[in-house]
């Protein structure tokens, strides 16, 4: 009796073919992208939206064009910290357009889909029962079709923001034809280190994605009256974390509360504040990751 | 997923698909020599995992309208997580669905079971506490069918009154 190694095809159902023309759609997307660029963090609250919009927005001021993807599709918070949310998404030649959050720099987000701030991300489904099922694959069919549908035109960069964890960056692995870098962000806890350490092993022993390096986030507050610097968390060197795994370090951004607002009210930091500590770290950051690109 | 004639040890070919119909896809497949055909028959799961792949079982998908996936796919309602929710709009009928196959899958979706409210009896599904709504909702709608009615109206609300205290 033969078996499933001896039948070529499937009998007409197509499937194979239709996720191969899916890809491929992706793949033809992607090729106006230079550097494609996914930000994660295994562990939630360390600020990665934050770097990836002061990242963005960095290197959009150093004359690069840049998109970012919000891929966090349950929490999803890069349109409200860019002040794009809301706005309606147009339709062009080829695709949806993206919307513009300054000069150079583009947003995409499954927030512009939602009906209002209260509405979360659920999927039209006969019965919420056993989503668990399928949830995944709708997550990533929509990140799929974010990444495919949005005329991103040419960029320098895409950056993508992902969920906590590490499982969404080999959802990306898979979805994308190359991923450029990936940055991992942290803060100086011990139990951030010890979370993050994991997503540095996925990044760049099991996936092998080129690990651009490890961002220090929140490492201290600097006292904006007499300069002093004072930690906010205990904990371990991050220095230190990076060199164990064999990453770059990329620096470190002190925490400016003035940050939290900006975000709050859609405004960017890098555009409101032009000479403090953490901009002019936030710039360094993304002048490494130009280099560690480009070179 | 392969279909192989016992008997005649050949690769079935698809020949039809059906529905959905109440979330289930009737996927029809026949023996080239034999021209014997069997059936597989999908429950709700696991027709939500072809459309959850967007995918159309037995052909292409053309490509239609950008983000028709997100579009067509997220639920409106505040009451998503209630079991039946066949009144929900979606825009899949609007703008029409980028695939065939999950076109069709939402359509029954929407179709199934469909009960209309009147909108007296939708006034007074907003007076019961919003915490316990759905449940009350799904509740209604299941003692609807049950007497085989097509519309919830004030007369079917007030046979379950006592039930959910309205």
């Amino acid at each position: 009796m033969k078996t499933y190694k001896d039948i070529t095809g499937d009998g007409g159902s197509n499937i194979v073919e239709q996720v191969i023309a899916q890809q491929d759609r992706v793949k033809a997307r992607m090729a106006s992208v230079r550097h494609t660029v996914a930000v994660m963090s295994g562990k939630g609250g360390v600020g990665k939206s934050s770097v990836v919009v002061n990242l963005g927005s960095a290197l959009a001021l150093q004359g690069y064009s840049v998109g970012i993807l919000d891929a966090d599709i349950n929490g999803s918070s890069i349109a409200k910290m860019t002040g794009v949310r809301g706005q309606p998404l147009e339709t062009g030649e080829n695709g949806v357009m993206p919307t513009a959050a300054a000069r150079n720099l583009k947003v995409m987000s499954i927030d512009f889909f939602l009906r209002d701030d209260n509405m979360p991300v659920i999927w039209d489904a006969p019965t919420q029962k056993d989503a668990f099922t399928w949830r995944g694959m709708m997550e990533a069919a929509a990140i799929r079709e974010l990444l495919s549908d949005t005329e991103w035109g040419d960029l320098d960069f895409l950056i993508i923001d992902l969920p906590p964890g590490t499982d969404k960056l080999p959802t990306m692995v898979d979805l994308l034809p190359e991923i450029s870098g990936t940055i991992i962000v942290t803060i100086p806890s011990e139990l951030s280190q010890f979370v993050v350490g994991k997503s540095i092993m996925v990044a760049k022993d099991l996936l092998r994605t080129p690990v651009i390096g490890l961002v220090e986030n929140m490492s201290m507050h600097i006292c904006s009256q007499c300069g002093h610097e004072e930690k906010l968390f205990p904990g371990g060197i991050v220095e230190e974390l990076a060199q164990r795994h064999g990453v770059p370090y990329l620096g470190r951004i002190p925490f400016d509360p003035r940050m939290a607002v900006c975000a709050d009210e859609g405004s960017l930091y890098l555009e409101e504040y032009g000479d403090l500590p953490a901009t002019n770290a936030i710039g360094q950051i993304a002048q490494r990751v130009g280099e560690f690109l480009n070179r | 997923m392969k279909f192989l004639c016992v008997e005649c040890d050949q690769p079935m070919k698809l020949q039809d698909t059906k529905g959905p119909d109440d979330g289930s896809m009737t996927v029809v497949f026949a023996c080239p020599e034999c021209e014997r055909q069997i059936a597989m028959l999908t429950n709700q799961m696991e027709t939500q995992m072809v459309r959850s792949l967007d995918i159309k079982l037995g052909g292409g998908s053309p490509q239609a309208e950008p983000m028709g996936t997100i579009r067509s796919s997220l639920a409106r309602g505040d009451d998503a997580y209630a079991p039946s929710h066949a009144h929900v709009e979606t825009d899949q009928k609007e703008s029409g669905s980028k695939c065939p196959f999950t076109g069709a899958v939402a359509d029954a979706f929407e179709a199934s079971g469909e009960i209309v409210w009147t909108q007296e009896a939708e006034e007074r599904l907003g007076k019961i506490p919003q915490f316990a709504r759905s449940m009350a909702k799904e509740g209604i709608e299941r003692h609807a069918r049950e007497k085989g009615y097509r519309e919830i109206s004030d007369a079917v609300m007030e046979e379950v009154r006592d039930q959910f205290a309205m």
